[in-house]
């Protein structure tokens, strides 16, 4: 490593090519900045190399090949179906290498550089980029982190037999069995597809639920066993052997378990990129598992820094990382600008796709005093008969003494779709009425959320009037039978 | 257990005094409710409770002065058991946390919508405003623009700073009677009529001179029924400057009386007296006239029939000292008002290229431009001013 003696002077340099970064990079350029990025790997970062582009394309291809049981009602008869992993790929990789060149000229078009290399900070205000055998070191007035996370080696992943959550979807053939450890969105929708594509799956779970909203969670956990998707709960993986196939063992409940499957797929813990950075040397605040501390609108404890994205403290998300990048980017330039995610929504793309947007039913009874809530089956919409997809419910959490609206939840066809309303209603603090006097389209989805709503003062055209007795009740104690009622 | 710490409420506050506590040890809170009031010597606040749970321990004192960061009380989060078996849970993961939030809320749910627009949000931040500390008004207690106004205007002159006392030293008087009439007169004037303002120097020697020979023979004639003849002449050769614009009729109304109000300086205010039929009252009519209605406005002892119907006014500032010019606002329904500026000896060129002393005056003459052209009004203070100049000319005209 040669050490060069040219400093370069930049205005903001961004780390990190992924989703947050670049969205930040634009935005900055936008408003009239000179920006330099530097990506060590591929543009796009995880999330289009490896994580939602890859898993949501597969995603897809489980939902196309779930529809096509449903052509048959539609006077539409194919009589052979086949799938070819190959063709998938392919198409994948062709997908992310013209998103790739995509982010890439946009960045090109705003007046963004682009520099190759591994960054780490020198000192407060200086980046050494190191490049193969090349090395710059540069000097920057704003620096806004976005460098992501990575994986912890020790767990023991071979991309044979043993994946994660996103070389699963490397992977060459079908497994014929599946076993899904964890209960993050990422395990729940590679469950989903896997079934769909063909494998046998397990889904192996630490704890008892799913972390969502209650009703949502029972809608779920009946389509998993619907589609044959067996639930292991209360379970911790021992042990991994593998050979022609892989051997897990498990405690369940104290008790030792062994399954065998062709494939196993779980999540590694991230780890933040906070060590090659440097940023410990300049002084940087960190969590105890080494995310950078970073307030409402990205600072750093340092000076002039800024983090964003799956770096920081909180989930991981690439919504976010893109809403704090502009954040960051908009401080950057003199705007005063924040980020809260109260009202981001949370998205899983199984079969069907869940959506779920403020609290839930068991947090907002923990937050007010009086909690109505309101679950409407979407079997009940013109709509899902004529598509013939019935599954799935739509879930209102209210705060009855104000009427507002402050959780809603779905499972079923449309929920990613819908879940941009919820969140409206949420950041314009909708109240009931607000959702119950607007029109909405028939036939669709949307008036799922009416029936729901309206459901909530007994009134929903399509709900038996015993479903939606409980949705009556005001005082505590009735409110407490129909929770129980409910779940 | 959560400590809830004083923290930084802005205005450079690094200490406050415990002033009392809405909840005492054993109270369960919900996320958001009051816990203590604190006062720093700027303002008061309430610290509200982070989580919901119960209050365990009460820290600091009532009357304490503690310093920021240090710890208040302490809560059981409700939250806590539930979430130590579950970490891994999406809704339990840590917030993003920069010291701005008032405790440590590891592993912790909380709740911290902000109930605001994204609109109202930015107007708060682009003004500097902490949402969080904002207690909304609007319906479910959301926070509205209007609150956000509001507390740009409450913290506006606490960053001014001016302790103890006022910026500005005030008594109020009232503003009614009077004082009210002429407000709204003169508002209404300025605001409907085009005004324009013409100055002119008039040699005042002449007609000094003649009021000094009158003087020697025991007769006083005051300036001002010079200048109310003079005017007399002019306005009846001149009508429209005696006019009166009727915009609604779409007609002006020349009027021919010619009744001169006379701008009055009393302790009440301005008062304007009407001497009427000026054009037809002789010189010691005129002065015994002016004289009375004068002092009937100074005793505040005018009748209604005294103060109304005037044609054209005329404000004589001389006598007070001082201007060398104003732009006076007419006294609608009139087209015109002259005023008479203090009278100065000064070096003049005479018409032999000579330098002399003579007694100069100016005049300020304001007149409706909607009806009134300047050529005309050059016209009429130039006959005016021939006629104060040049006496003898001003007793050729007297009918």
């Amino acid at each position: 490593m040669v050490v060069g003696e040219i400093i370069e002077e930049r205005e903001v340099i961004i780390i990190g090519g992924g989703p947050g970064g670049y969205n930040a990079a634009i935005r900055a350029a936008q408003l009239g900045k000179q920006v330099t990025l530097i990506e060590k790997k591929g543009l796009g970062g995880v999330c289009l190399n490896e994580g939602c582009i890859p898993s949501k394309f597969f995603a897809e291809a489980a939902k196309k090949r779930m529809e096509i049981d449903h052509f048959k009602q539609f006077g539409i008869k194919i009589d052979q179906v086949s799938f070819d992993l190959t063709v998938l790929h392919k198409e994948l990789n062709e997908t992310i290498s013209a998103l790739q060149k995509g982010i890439k000229k946009l960045l090109l078009d705003n007046g963004v550089e682009i520099v190759q290399g591994t960054a780490f900070f020198m000192t407060e205000n200086r980046i050494g980029v190191e490049n193969g055998h090349t090395f710059s070191v540069y000097r920057f007035q704003r620096a806004v982190i976005a460098a992501g996370c990575k994986k912890n080696r020790k767990t023991k992943v071979d991309h044979k037999r043993i994946f994660d959550f996103e070389s699963i979807y490397s992977i060459q053939e079908i497994p014929s069995s599946l076993l899904v450890a964890g209960s993050s969105y990422l395990a729940l929708e590679a469950a989903s597809t896997f079934q769909q594509l063909g494998s046998d799956v397990t889904l192996i779970i630490e704890g008892t639920d799913l972390g969502l909203d209650g009703s949502i969670e029972k809608e779920l956990k009946r389509l998993l066993k619907k589609r044959k998707i067996k639930l292991i709960t209360n379970a911790r993986i021992k042990e991994i052997h593998t050979a022609q196939s892989a051997v897990i063992y498990y405690t369940k409940s104290g008790e030792d378990k062994s399954i065998e499957v062709s494939h196993l797929v779980y999540g590694p813990a991230l780890i933040p990129a906070t060590a090659e950075l440097g940023v410990e040397r300049i002084g940087m605040k960190l969590d105890q598992n080494g995310f950078i501390n970073i307030d409402q609108t990205g600072k750093t404890s340092v000076k002039d820094i800024y983090a964003i994205g799956d770096i920081t403290c909180g989930i991981k998300n690439a919504s976010k990382a893109i809403k704090q990048g502009k954040v960051a980017a908009e401080m950057i330039s003199g705007i005063a600008s924040e980020y809260d995610e109260s009202n981001l929504p949370s998205i899983i793309h199984t079969i069907p796709p869940i959506s779920s947007v403020g609290l839930t039913e068991e947090q907002a009874r923990q937050t007010f005093e009086r909690v109505k809530s309101s679950t409407f089956p979407l079997s009940g919409l013109g709509v899902s008969a004529m598509s013939s997809q019935k599954e799935g419910i739509i879930k209102l959490v209210i705060d009855a003494d104000q009427e507002l609206i402050v959780g809603v939840h779905m499972i079923g066809q449309g929920a990613v779709e819908l879940s941009s309303a919820a969140v409206l209603a949420l950041e314009m603090i909708a109240r009931t009425e607000d959702l119950t006097f607007m029109h909405y389209p028939h036939p669709s989805i949307n008036e799922g959320l009416l029936e729901g709503f309206e459901a909530l003062a007994g009134k929903a055209i399509h709900l038996a009037a015993n479903k939606q007795q409980h949705n009556k009740t005001e005082s505590p104690s009735q409110l407490q039978q129909h929770e129980q009622y409910n779940l | 257990m959560i400590e809830v710490k004083l923290h930084d409420i802005g205005e450079g506050m690094t200490q406050a005094d415990i002033n009392h506590y809405f909840v005492k040890p054993g109270d369960r809170v919900k996320a958001d409710d009051p816990l203590v009031e604190v006062q720093t010597d700027k303002m008061t606040a309430e610290i509200p409770s982070p989580t919901a749970g119960t209050v365990k321990q009460i820290v600091a004192e009532i009357g304490a002065t503690i310093a920021v960061g240090t710890t208040i009380l302490l809560i059981d989060s409700e939250m806590e058991e539930l979430t130590e078996s579950k970490t891994k849970s999406r809704q339990d993961e840590k917030k993003p946390d920069a010291g701005l939030s008032t405790a440590k809320t590891e592993n912790t749910f909380t709740y911290k919508r902000i109930l605001a627009s994204p609109y109202t949000r930015k107007l708060a931040r682009d003004n500097g405003i902490q949402i969080e500390s904002i207690k909304g008004t609007g319906p479910s207690n959301r926070i509205m623009d209007e609150d956000i106004y509001a507390a740009i205007k409450t913290t506006m002159p606490v960053q001014e700073e001016k302790p103890q006392e006022p910026a500005v030293k005030s008594t109020s008087i009232s503003y009614k009677g009077i004082r009210k009439q002429i407000g709204r007169k003169m508002a209404e004037s300025l605001m409907t009529i085009p005004h324009c303002t013409h100055f002119e120097e008039i040699d005042v020697t002449e007609m000094a001179a003649m009021r000094e020979a009158l003087k020697s023979k025991g007769t006083s004639l005051s300036a001002n029924v010079f200048f109310i003849k003079a005017l007399s002449i002019c306005l009846q050769e001149f009508p429209i400057f005696n006019s009166s614009l009727n915009e609604k009729e779409e007609v002006i109304t020349l009027h021919e009386t010619i009744h001169i109000g006379m701008a009055t300086n009393t302790d009440e205010g301005l008062i304007v007296p009407v001497l009427r039929n000026a054009n037809k009252k002789s010189f010691k009519q005129l002065q015994e006239d002016c004289k009375k209605l004068t002092q009937k406005a100074l005793s505040h002892s005018l009748s209604l029939e005294e103060i109304k119907g005037s044609t054209f006014t005329i404000s004589n500032v001389g006598p007070l000292g001082g201007s060398i010019g104003a732009t006076p606002i007419i006294n609608p329904p009139e087209a015109g008002l002259m005023a008479f500026h203090k009278t100065k000896k000064r070096p003049m060129v005479n018409n032999r290229d000579e330098i002399v002393i003579r007694q100069m005056m100016n005049i300020s003459f304001s007149y409706d431009h909607r009806i009134i052209d300047g050529g005309s009004a050059v016209a009429f203070t130039n006959r005016f001013a021939e006629l104060i100049e040049e006496p003898a000319i001003l007793l050729m005209e007297l009918s």
